[in-house]
């Protein structure tokens, strides 16, 4: 992700949030098993995909200690669109209007965003467009970025699939790898809702099932992990 | 659903607090007790054939309620045996016993048998919660407790039975005090019949309550003792009431439920009933104002039966019998409650088949009494079920007398069980009627054979004729079946052989251990789609009942009327009592519905239950109705010395 390294070299975020992840950051211990790590497994409802004209409508995540969900520990909220114009789109992932009406701006949820993550690192399904979004608005706004590592749960569901079917290469290819199709695969508990932090928290369910799966098949630290999805690469 | 930001804390996930709200006990509890739970819920994974307790070595700091998914419990022993334990599936859990009996270490086995999500709840919410809320600390002592079965019955009454009338529950729960409609109208015992006609017409009430001099009430003149002995027989309208009421007064006291005054009225054939509290006489009620309540169907049935005078009249009521079930479903009767309610309206029945036999065959040589065996010999009849039946009667004095009662009895009993059979009751397969020589016999005949059934018992003999122990007298001379039931009751508690074996055939069945999904478990792991629920449910209750009764001399034949007599009398802990008699009801109700609906979809009412038809919550109270049943064979095992096996 190229737009990203634009931010990188900024040295002096405009908010202390973003210096205290910047710093928290430098070194990740890549070698600590996967389950000492503290996660936030997140979600951003967007207006579109258009990295340069949409927006976020509003952010979701759960957080995973001990690879278990600590339910009660979780962050939601809107966020106020600068364009007013909230288009039909806003119907397709269930927000009206008077929702977004009296939700804070994006400036103020987000240091309470990155606060709540902490030290954590971040995970999400298709993460990359998550974080891109939530990044650009941080620089944009505050100079800043988050340095979080992040995992992927697609691929983490790709590399789970390889190693599931090692001997059937052509079974996998036309399978579905959307947060609903995988769910629906792995036979995990559904949730009728969608919004963000209810894709969250799904997407915490298909975490901990892939890691504690990946984990009997070898699966250990970090590095084992986040090596895992890029091997899977490339294959093709 | 919104957390404000700077306080994302305050919002429990709506998934935990949904599971919760459809699960025992949770969703007993305030909503702020559920939403303080929830907030302190850990959602965990675990793949299939994952051991989550190791037992003696996992520390156990949680309660573990699952969310999907399924595990297996089981114990192993220092030879490294394995004993299974359970099958558990959603919305049960594992590790309460641990945590509430503070071992710290776990105590059983827990292995996920597929791919398992849990809420894990701290030890410390889950102990707060035990200590403060009498609900749940029952749920986990894991008794048959009353609550938990008012549940139960609430949901298969709304679940099974959609009702057709919309003020149903009120004839069981309406206590008779609550539907006197004013005091009761009395009258002098020496004032006149016209006096009385004229209070009563004054008043538009169809009856006057008697009393004596010293304002004590003596009697109950109605409007039948005005036609019947005044008008009918041409007396004088200046008779003293005295000369003509009805003495003494059937009275039923105010806190009994209109269910109650209406067996009562239909067991002594009246109309009015006194309502008595604290001693005084209330008012009175009748069957006018029970018809009001509902309970129309099984009194017009009952005068149906009454007023018919031949027997062809009968063959069409019998099939009726059974309708009315559903309307006392619908009231919200129990099962025992309504075999009681079926049985009297059978044995009105029999009663009137036989009173048109007998008179047509003329008066019998000897008097006899009419007999019933098994499940109408407890009063435990629903559904109609095989007939079984036989006949007693006095020991004939001479050679004559004995050859024309055989010929007469012959005669009564063949054509007794064809119109039965016409009536709809089927032949017993088994030949356990009175149409059989063998089960007509004179008073020492029936004495010699249950000698010989107690005194050389064949184990193989005895458990066909189980059923013989629980005879009961119907129609004709009670005396004669009260005279076999107290010799029996006499000798049987000194037959240790054949309680011995009466006991250890109780300890054959081995109850099922768990449900999960839609499988029965059984104790080797064996999972089966179908329950018999008469051999597996309720013989178990029937055959402890009848063997402890046995060997403590009641003579009761009811399973619940012998529970309650065997605790009575100290020969049965008090929870034992209350576990086995919740137990043994509930079954009976589940079967009832479930025979019930079959009988509505055009199907014949058998024993046989799919467990993928029941609820969790009837899946859950059977399983601790199984638990009750490993509870009575350990008494059974102390109880005869019998070695643990």
């Amino acid at each position: 992700m190229s737009f990203l390294s634009r931010f990188r070299s900024k040295p002096n975020p405009r908010h202390p949030v973003f210096i205290r992840n910047r710093d928290a950051f430098l070194r990740v211990a890549h070698d600590t098993p996967i389950n000492e790590f503290e996660f936030v497994v997140f979600d951003t409802e967007l207006t579109g995909l258009d990295l340069r004209n949409d927006e976020i409508l509003a952010i979701g995540a759960v957080r995973i200690r001990n690879l278990q969900i600590v339910a009660g520990d979780i962050f939601n909220s809107y966020t106020a669109p600068h364009r007013s114009a909230v288009n039909a789109q806003t119907f397709i992932h269930r927000i009206t209007p008077q929702q977004l009406e009296n939700a804070p701006s994006l400036a103020n949820v987000l240091p309470n965003f990155v606060d709540y993550c902490g030290q954590s690192l971040l995970v999400g399904h298709s993460v990359g467009i998550d974080i891109g979004f939530i990044n650009r608005a941080a620089g944009q706004l505050f100079d800043g970025q988050m340095t979080n590592p992040c995992l992927d749960t697609l691929q983490l569901a790709q590399t789970y699939t390889e190693k599931c079917w090692q001997h059937y290469y052509d079974r996998y290819a036309h399978m579905l790898y959307d947060l609903d199709s995988l769910s629906r695969r792995y036979q995990l508990p559904r949730f009728a809702r969608h919004d963000a932090l209810q894709d969250a928290v799904q997407t915490a369910y298909l975490f901990i099932f892939l890691v504690k799966h990946l984990q009997q098949y070898g699966l250990t630290t970090l590095k084992d992990f986040y090596h895992a999805g890029q091997s899977w690469r490339n294959i093709f | 659903m919104t957390s404000h930001v700077g306080n994302p804390h305050s919002v429990p996930l709506e998934q935990v607090t949904e599971f919760l709200l459809k699960t025992l006990p949770f969703n007993t509890l305030a909503p702020s007790s559920l939403q303080d739970l929830a907030k302190q819920c850990l959602i965990d994974f675990f793949p299939k054939d994952t051991l989550i307790f190791e037992q003696d070595v996992t520390t156990v700091r949680h309660f573990y309620l699952i969310q999907q998914g399924g595990v297996r419990i089981f114990f192993k022993n220092e030879a490294g045996d394995t004993t299974l334990k359970d099958f558990r599936g959603e919305g049960e859990y594992f590790g309460a016993v641990p945590l509430i009996q503070e071992t710290e270490r776990a105590n059983l086995n827990v292995e996920t048998v597929e791919d398992t999500f849990c809420f894990l709840f701290p030890k410390e919410a889950f102990l707060h919660l035990v200590q403060t809320n009498p609900a749940v600390t029952n749920y986990y002592l894991r008794n048959m407790t009353q609550k938990l079965v008012n549940y139960a019955y609430a949901e298969l009454r709304q679940r099974k039975v959609t009702p057709r009338t919309e003020s149903a529950l009120r004839l069981v729960s309406v206590p008779v005090g609550d539907i006197l409609k004013g005091p009761a109208q009395m009258i002098a015992a020496s004032a006149s019949a016209q006096q009385a006609a004229i209070a009563m017409h004054a008043a538009h009430i169809g009856s006057l309550l008697v009393h004596d001099d010293n304002s004590r009430v003596i009697g109950i003149i109605t409007d039948k003792d005005l036609r019947n002995k005044l008008v009918a027989r041409g007396l004088d309208y200046a008779t003293p009431v005295r000369e003509i009421m009805t003495s003494p007064v059937q009275t039923i006291p105010s806190h009994h439920v209109c269910f109650d005054a209406l067996l009562k009225m239909m067991t002594d054939h009246i109309h009015h009933l006194a309502v008595v509290d604290q001693e005084t006489i209330a008012g009175v009620i009748t069957t006018h104002d029970i018809m009001v309540l509902q309970g129309t169907a099984p009194l017009a049935l009952f005068k149906e039966i009454v007023s018919r005078q031949t027997i062809a009249d009968l063959y069409e009521l019998a099939p009726k019998v059974p309708g009315i079930i559903r309307n006392l479903v619908e009231e919200g009767a129990k099962a025992d409650n309504i075999a009681r309610m079926i049985t009297l309206l059978n044995d009105h029945l029999v009663e009137k088949l036989l009173t048109i036999l007998i008179a047509e065959l003329g008066p019998p040589p000897v008097p006899f009494c009419w007999m019933y065996m098994g499940s109408e010999g407890r009063k435990e009849q629903t559904f109609i079920t095989d007939q079984d039946n036989a006949i007693i009667y006095r020991d004939p004095v001479t050679e004559s007398e004995a050859t024309a009662a055989a010929s007469y009895f012959a005669t009564l009993g063949k054509a007794a069980i064809e119109h039965l059979a016409a009536c709809g009751f089927p032949l017993c397969p088994g030949d356990i009627m009175a149409s059989n020589p063998r089960w007509r016999q004179p008073a020492r005949s029936w004495q010699a054979c249950f000698d010989s059934w107690t005194d050389s018992p064949d184990p193989q003999e005895i458990r066909n004729a189980t059923i013989f122990f629980d005879f009961r007298g119907g129609f004709g001379d009670q005396e004669l079946v009260e005279t076999l039931r107290d010799h029996l009751a006499r000798s049987a508690r000194q037959k240790n052989i054949f309680l011995f074996h009466l006991a250890k055939d109780c300890l054959e069945s081995r109850p099922p251990i768990s449900f999960f999904r839609n499988f029965i478990v059984e104790k080797d792991g064996e999972h089966k789609n179908q329950l018999d629920f008469k051999k597996r449910g309720l013989v178990p209750f029937v055959d402890f009942a009848r063997v402890l009764a046995l060997k403590h001399g009641i003579k009761a034949t009811n399973t619940i009327d012998r529970l309650r007599l065997l605790a009575e009398a100290h020969h049965i802990p008090n929870e034992l009592h209350k576990e086995t008699t919740a137990a043994y009801e509930f079954l009976m109700h589940l079967r009832l519905i479930h025979q019930l609906q079959m009988l509505e979809n055009g199907e014949t009412p058998d024993n046989f239950i799919d467990p993928g038809t029941l609820t969790d919550l009837e899946k859950q109270t059977l399983k601790e109705a199984f638990t009750v049943v490993g509870k009575m064979q350990s008494f059974l095992r102390q109880e005869f010395h019998m070695e643990q096996g």
